[in-house]
């Protein structure tokens, strides 16, 4: 990157100039900057010149607050990403069939949705023959199944039966709820691969697998 | 109309004091000179459930509103007991509806109905009842709290996230932060401050921090100026700015001065404190904010207020265990935290543990009940009432 | 629908050339029209070769007839049937049980030529309205169906045809009529279906009426696209890839809920040459199939011999392009037909089913508006286009009606609206935060408040109209792959927004919003601020914008793959249309070529396919692998078998 390009990116915004802004933050990006390296590198350099014009009386309050508006439009070329990009993993949750509790559910819904994976939220009360329909249909490899109470745990089982009896052997199965929590041997007995312990426990696992599947040379 | 005796006036006293054990037998005096005393039950009540006899002061409470039944604070001394003795949320319900009926306006009616509500499980009115409690005073934490709870429950982290913001932003305690990390206690900011500005840059200073702390935006700006256009380099100066730049919103404005102020120096705490609050504000700079936080945590020790926006940064940024441990911090400092005790609950919801996160919420009302004196607010008006 | 013809191999007499195994269940068939020729008088009702047509038919491959009662040459004296058509009516049906065929009975027909409704004795009488006409009409349709209802060779009654329906001047007045008919059949044949063969969307083009609530009695519903629909939605030669997408938008425009005939299918004038017919029709028969249609007509089986029409004659309703010329001599659709018909021959429907589409593209009811209005005029080109541009993103994809229940879908595509119905944005609020995306395009009016909380944007004001369609990337990958572009376009509206608590990932030049994105609950609301469809819609006969069709496209097929319904088979070239139809062991995979020049098209799977096989036959090819290229002439067709590995 250029030195001055803070300070092209200062004189654009004090000039209330937002289309020379973006074309300076292009051309820092098509320079190779590292896109998550912009704020630090460019934009606040930038801002700490325009504080200290402010500060010093450079420029009146006036043009602090146009600049700082021009800058509000182009914040979004020098931020990371939000959410995280799509990492083209496709993961199936829902609440097994007679449960309708879906707090743990969508919080890992969400969390997972939030960390780039591909969700698809079957909600509460999921028969098994569900999960096999709609791995089939989005080429889901991962389902995360929710129970909450000791017999909907117990028939988790039917839902790793039905996708052994569709020869579906390599779909992983993970379990999630207090059952599981309590009695590993549980998920064990119903055929799960892992047991999810609430949201970050979900991202860690899907990662993971994301990454053996990467290793693996196939994808989704 | 309720008229106070001696006997209660002295218990009242001995109450606000913290000498509960006289003042618990100045009660019972005054319950043998009248024991249609409605006042001397419903402090009588207050004072054995601050000593957690919940059983007792539910009878004292209840007698209370059998001899007043606009007796408001009685109706909070027999909900709080019916809450903190457990299971029994169909009474506890129906006390929090009959206290909002008695003071239709009062926030923390609502707040507490919609607690015993979502305990009983009727999640959908617990929500109606706080969004009533905000309707009535929009600056309720509490009931922004449990919002940004319900929403975590149904919609995850990332829509709950502002939730939780807003509602410690609500809260006064971030606000003395930033002034006890300027060096200000509240005398420091006192009324004085404001009116006797001498010509020096620390007394200008001092009185940009009092008006500032005393919402008094402009007066505080225009201080500012003067004092930038002589020393355009103070960095305690552009980090108040920064401050008041984010009071109004202002966010860019914000990180301009605060980025400005830590080019001249890196350690102001004010100016990372500021930075962080503004990077804090935009969701995809939850990286950039829990980097300052982290620094404000070593800059500002035997704080709880770095850990909890530290943590709240965490959230942001999906790393849940680190965010419970720094709330862990920030309660250790201060077990008392109500922010600290919701974020810990968040994080126990994120980890499938709801029997924790039942707990931090309990005691979270817990802290925030005493705090906010919800005992003496209706109890003094009751009592106020009773002199006219 | 399933036309209960035996799936058989059958051999013709003099042709003595194998006959494509028939497929019950996609009734394939044509419209058997009454005359072939202008120059031929009305009482010359099927007075031809009707036993050899219905046997070319059978060797075509074809199930389904659909024949024109002429009610002038049944009841010439009122409450007197001519017992000659009664017969001929007899001959007919029983020709067609001789060849494994079924017929649609169409009672009421405009078909320009025969003078179908003319009886004498009903002048300056409306037969859609006159009470005394509409009681005959029900007497005539009781008499014909009591001496046809053992007969298995009727597949479906139908009450009229879209010139017929076309007359009538309100939706009132056209349901009653058909509530009337309909009754009349049920009151002598209580199961058989019943169809009303108007297209919804094209009659409302063409009528103003909007006929949906008749035909919320009908077994069977049809879709098709006029001529005159056809150049008002998308403009340019029959081959268009606009054009050749029409048929499936129009079969996906009906609704999913009831079996949808495919109608009226292939070229509607002459000015088209023959490759360009046979190209029309393998479009509309290949892309009807891969969109869920249920049965196919073709428009006509042998060329009307006319006067020569001038080019602006358009009449929407006349059928004069057949599959064979007016000597009888096969033209190149013929070839297609039979094509068409094998691989049906071997596509066992029972086995195999589509993928389910969790995207749609959202109908705007203000499309119903009765008063001509410029969102009416302009909302169908721009659902086709946002339909084409999810297509070429190889994104299963259907089409909903605003007031339908969004609960179906995953992604919804709203675009370029101008206004949403009372209580729409309520819903939509709803559905996105139980975890749909939302995508939408502004399309000038009022940005409300619901929608601004949705999208999590504030509104600034309308920017007005502008010269230039400008993007450049903000947020990079977030929502695919976007490239900058900055090309002449007619931009109609551009709403000037503030970011808000959205994240904002492309903007105009001047750093005004263009696309934003917002996790709204556990779904995603992403705004465009500018309706971009439109603005492709309406490109005339200029060059619509590639940039912008490609953004589009990107923004469409990332939206769709992030939230899980995106597609199962890459492919790398847009033009390509892309279906799969998953069975028990094995899957069949379609392709179909929209563009007018030759390509390969190279797609990939998430599972290693072991071989392929064309449809019809032959030997497997290896693959071995998780992609193959698939070469495809213009307009052409592939039909894979994959077995994986």
């Amino acid at each position: 990157m250029a030195d001055d390009a803070p300070l092209r990116l200062y004189r654009a915004l004090v000039k209330n100039d937002p289309a020379a802004a973006i074309s300076v933050v292009e051309q820092v990006r098509a320079e190779g900057a590292e896109p998550d390296a912009l704020l630090d590198s460019l934009f606040a350099p930038a801002l700490a010149i325009l504080g200290g014009s402010w500060a010093d009386g450079s420029i009146n309050e006036y043009v602090f607050t146009q600049a700082s508006a021009v800058s509000d439009q182009i914040l979004s070329f020098v931020t990371p990403p939000r959410m995280a990009g799509d990492t083209g993993i496709t993961v199936l949750v829902g609440s097994m069939h007679g449960d309708s509790h879906d707090i743990d559910k969508n919080i890992i819904a969400a969390a997972l949705r939030e960390a780039g994976h591909r969700v698809v939220d079957l909600g509460a009360d999921v028969r098994p023959a569900t999960f096999l329909q709609r791995a089939e249909e989005t080429g889901a490899r991962i389902a995360i199944v929710c129970a909450q109470m000791v017999a909907t745990a117990r028939a988790v089982v039917r839902v790793r039966e039905m996708f052994v009896s569709d020869g579906r052997t390599d779909l992983v199965l993970l379990v999630s709820g207090a059952p599981f929590a309590a009695d590993e041997r549980l998920a064990r007995a119903v055929g799960a691969d892992g047991i999810v312990g609430g949201a970050e426990s979900a991202i860690r696992m899907v990662s993971h697998l994301a990454r053996q599947r990467r290793g693996g040379g196939s994808a989704s | 109309m309720i008229e106070r005796s001696e006997q209660v006036r002295l218990a009242e006293s001995l109450a606000r004091q913290g000498r509960i054990a006289p003042a618990v037998t100045a009660c019972y005096q005054a319950l043998r000179v009248n024991e249609r005393d409605p006042l001397a039950h419903c402090l009588l009540g207050g004072l054995m459930l601050a000593e957690g006899f919940c059983e007792q002061a539910a009878r004292s409470a209840a007698r209370a509103i059998e001899l007043d039944q606009r007796c408001a604070a009685a109706y909070f001394v027999l909900g709080l007991a019916y809450d903190r003795m457990g299971g029994l949320w169909d009474r506890s319900v129906l006390v929090w509806q009959q206290l909002a009926e008695v003071v239709p306006d009062l926030a923390a009616a609502h707040v507490q109905l919609g607690e015993a509500l979502a305990a009983a499980s009727f999640a959908d009115e617990a929500i109606d009842a706080w969004e009533r409690a905000l309707q009535i005073d929009p600056r309720e934490p509490r009931a922004m709290y449990h919002l940004a709870m319900a929403a975590l429950k149904r919609e995850g982290m990332a829509t709950a996230l502002p939730g939780f913001r807003k509602a410690g932003e609500l809260d006064p305690s971030q606000d003395d932060f930033f002034f006890a990390l300027a060096g200000y206690d509240a005398e420091g900011l006192s009324a004085a401050a404001m009116s006797d500005i001498g010509p020096g840059i620390k007394s200008q200073l001092r009185a940009a921090h009092a008006f500032a702390a005393n919402d008094e935006l402009f007066k505080s700006s225009e201080l500012i100026r003067s004092i930038l256009d002589g020393h355009s380099d103070d960095v305690a100066a552009l980090s108040l700015m920064a401050y008041l730049y984010l009071k109004q919103e202002s966010v860019n404005e914000a990180m301009a001065c605060s980025l400005r102020a830590l080019t001249i120096s890196t350690k102001t705490p004010t100016a990372v404190y500021a930075l962080g609050a503004a990077f804090a504000r935009r969701p995809a700079l939850a990286a950039h904010a829990s980097k300052l936080f982290s620094a404000l945590t070593t800059m500002a020790p035997g704080q709880a207020m770095p850990h909890v926006l530290h943590a709240e940064s965490l959230l942001g940024l999906q790393r849940y265990s680190a965010a419970g441990a720094a709330y862990r911090s920030a309660l250790a400092l201060d077990p008392g935290c109500v922010r600290a005790l919701f974020g810990q609950a968040a994080v126990a919801l994120t980890a499938g543990d709801h029997t924790a996160a039942a707990w931090a919420i309990r005691r979270a009302a817990y802290h925030d009940t005493r705090r906010r004196g919800y005992f003496w607010g209706p109890y003094d008006a009751a009592a106020e009432g009773g002199e006219q | 629908m399933s036309t209960d013809t035996d799936n058989r191999h059958s051999v013709t007499g003099s042709d003595a050339r194998r006959t494509p195994r028939r497929n019950a269940r996609f009734p394939l068939g044509v419209n058997y029209y009454p005359l072939d020729s202008e120059a031929s008088g009305w009482e010359q009702w099927y007075a031809g070769d009707v036993e050899g047509d219905f046997a070319r038919f059978e060797a075509a491959g074809m199930t389904l007839v659909r024949i024109f009662i002429s009610w002038k040459l049944f009841e010439p004296q009122v409450d007197r049937y001519s017992e000659q058509a009664t017969e001929r009516l007899r001959d007919i049906v029983d020709a067609a049980a001789a060849h494994g065929l079924r017929l649609i009975v169409c009672f009421f027909a405009d078909d320009r030529h025969a003078e179908l409704l003319d009886v004498s004795w009903g002048r300056d009488r409306d037969p859609r309205t006159d009470a005394y006409l509409i009681e005959r009409e029900c007497a005539l349709v009781r008499h014909i169906v009591a001496e046809h209802r053992s007969d298995r060779a009727v597949f479906a009654w139908e009450l009229g045809n879209e010139a017929f329906w076309c007359g009538f001047a309100s939706g009132d007045e056209l349901e009653a009529w058909a509530a009337a008919l309909r009754e009349a059949v049920r009151e002598v044949d209580p199961d058989r279906p019943v169809m009303c063969a108007f297209d919804p969307e094209t009659l409302f083009h063409e009528s103003r009426v909007d006929g949906r609530r008749a035909l919320g009695e009908c077994e069977i519903v049809v879709s098709h696209p006029t001529m005159r629909y056809r150049t008002y939605a998308a403009e340019g030669p029959v081959t268009s890839p606009g054009s050749t997408h029409l048929d499936s938008f129009l079969l996906r425009a009906v609704g999913t809920r009831r079996p949808v005939l495919l109608d009226d299918v292939g070229a509607g004038t002459l000015e088209a040459s023959h490759g360009e017919e046979a190209a029309a029709l393998r479009c509309a028969l290949y892309s009807g199939l891969m969109n869920g249609a249920s049965g196919a007509l073709v428009r006509r089986w042998r060329d009307m011999a006319t006067e020569r029409r001038k080019p602006y004659f358009i009449d929407p309703y006349e059928a004069i392009v057949g599959l064979s010329d007016t000597e009888g001599h096969p033209k190149p659709a013929m070839r297609v037909l039979r094509e068409f018909a094998g691989v049906l021959g071997h596509l066992d429907l029972r086995t195999y089913s589509l993928t389910p589409e969790r995207v749609a593209v959202l109908i705007p009811s203000e499309r119903r508006s009765p008063l001509p209005a410029l969102a009416s005029l302009y909302s169908p080109r721009s659902c086709l286009e946002a339909y084409v541009r999810v297509k070429e993103a190889h994104v299963p994809v259907t089409l909903a009606h605003e007031e339908e229940p969004f609960d179906p879908f995953a992604v919804l595509i709203v675009p370029s609206v101008t206004d949403l119905a009372g209580g729409t944005w309520e819903r939509l609020t709803s559905w996105v935060k139980g975890g749909g995306s939302l995508v939408f395009s502004y399309g000038g009016g009022e940005f409300g408040s619901e929608a601004r909380e949705l999208f999590g944007v504030d509104f600034l004001g309308h920017g007005g109209a502008r010269a230039r369609a400008t993007c450049r990337v903000a947020q990079q990958d977030l929502l695919g792959q976007l490239e900058p572009f900055d090309v002449p376009a007619d931009i109609p509206h551009f709403a000037l927004l503030g970011a808000g608590t959205s994240t904002v990932v492309a903007t105009d030049s001047a750093g005004s919003p263009l696309l934003t994105l917002n996790r709204f609950g556990q779904g995603r609301a992403v705004c465009v601020a500018a309706p971009l469809e439109r603005v492709l819609g309406q490109s005339g006969l200029r060059t619509p914008p590639a940039e912008v069709q490609s953004f589009l496209r990107t923004l469409y097929g990332a939206v769709a793959g992030v939230t899980g319904c995106g597609p199962l088979v890459s492919c790398d070239a847009p033009e390509v249309e892309v279906a799969l139809f998953a069975g028990e062991d094995d899957d069949v995979l379609f392709l179909l070529n929209h563009a007018d020049r030759s390509l390969t098209a190279n797609v990939g799977f998430v599972v290693p396919v072991a071989t392929v096989t064309d449809i019809r036959g032959g030997s497997p090819a290896v693959v071995g692998g998780s992609s193959f290229g698939a070469p495809l002439e213009p307009h052409g067709v592939m039909v894979l078998r994959l077995c994986y590995a």
